[in-house]
């Protein structure tokens, strides 16, 4: 569903920027109401710089901490419909947008929670807490073969 | 994103896995009390086992582990390894 969501919209972009469609598209409300997608403003969210032309939802995906069900939540909660532009949201919503987000644990106070929670596993002497300062898979997985990535990721010490 | 995740583990009927381990008449227990001998790994922490020590089988031998407040709702086995860390011996007959 999400992909046709994109794809959509997508095809809408197209259809505004190729000149033969430019009459059709006049004729369309929702066309007219975003012509101005490439005016280059940008709309501020949580501290964060969007261009008007970007999609909500996207954007408030690129939190870390907010994925597909809470950005939908977010977007239902305020009434706003799924394939909604940063440009297109009255500044009140702007402000309810980041009053929410502010109030939420994303960004760096959930990564800060991460780091806690293998940090309290490792300061208990747990086995989880030791592979992970090994550097090691966690979960039982097959050390054989194949464990680049926990090598690369699992640490004590990681960045925020 | 699972508010229930540290409940996926185990099936919710069953509980938490209780041993019956012979634990202290006492508490807290007087000193120079021996610790508890387990084989049972996965037996779950409970509340009333804080403060008390247990020597917990790793299949060859019994290490002693304290328990603390935060091992509550975990496993005896969880803190004892059972691996060795591989270390290279320089055989000494060529």
């Amino acid at each position: 569903m999400a992909c046709g969501e994109v794809h959509s919209s997508e095809k809408r972009c197209c259809r505004m920027i190729s000149p033969a469609h430019r009459g059709q598209a006049s004729i369309e409300p929702s066309i007219n109401r975003s012509d101005n997608l490439f005016s280059g403003k940008m709309v501020f969210i949580l501290g964060v710089n969007f261009p008007e032309r970007n999609l909500l939802k996207k954007s408030l995906e690129s939190f870390f901490g907010i994925g597909n069900h809470t950005s939908s939540r977010l977007l239902a909660r305020f009434n706003i419909h799924p394939t909604c532009r940063v440009g297109e949201l009255a500044n009140k919503q702007v402000l309810d947008m980041t009053a929410v987000l502010s109030d939420m644990k994303i960004e760096n106070d959930l990564r800060r929670e991460v780091l806690n929670d293998i940090k309290r596993l490792k300061e208990t002497g747990t086995y989880r807490g030791r592979r992970h300062a090994l550097g090691l898979p966690v979960r039982g997985q097959r050390t054989r073969t194949q464990i680049k990535t926990p090598v690369k990721l699992n640490r004590m010490e990681r960045r925020m | 994103m699972f508010a229930t995740r540290a409940l996926l583990g185990r099936s919710v009927w069953k509980g938490p896995n209780i041993v019956p381990l012979p634990l202290p008449r006492t508490l807290p227990p007087p000193p120079n009390t021996p610790p508890i001998r387990t084989q049972k790994r996965a037996a779950t922490i409970l509340p009333n086992f804080v403060g008390l020590r247990f020597a917990v089988h790793n299949g060859k031998t019994y290490q002693e582990i304290q328990i603390t407040e935060e091992m509550v709702g975990r496993k005896l086995g969880e803190y004892v390894a059972t691996r060795k860390r591989f270390t290279y011996k320089q055989s000494k007959n060529k």
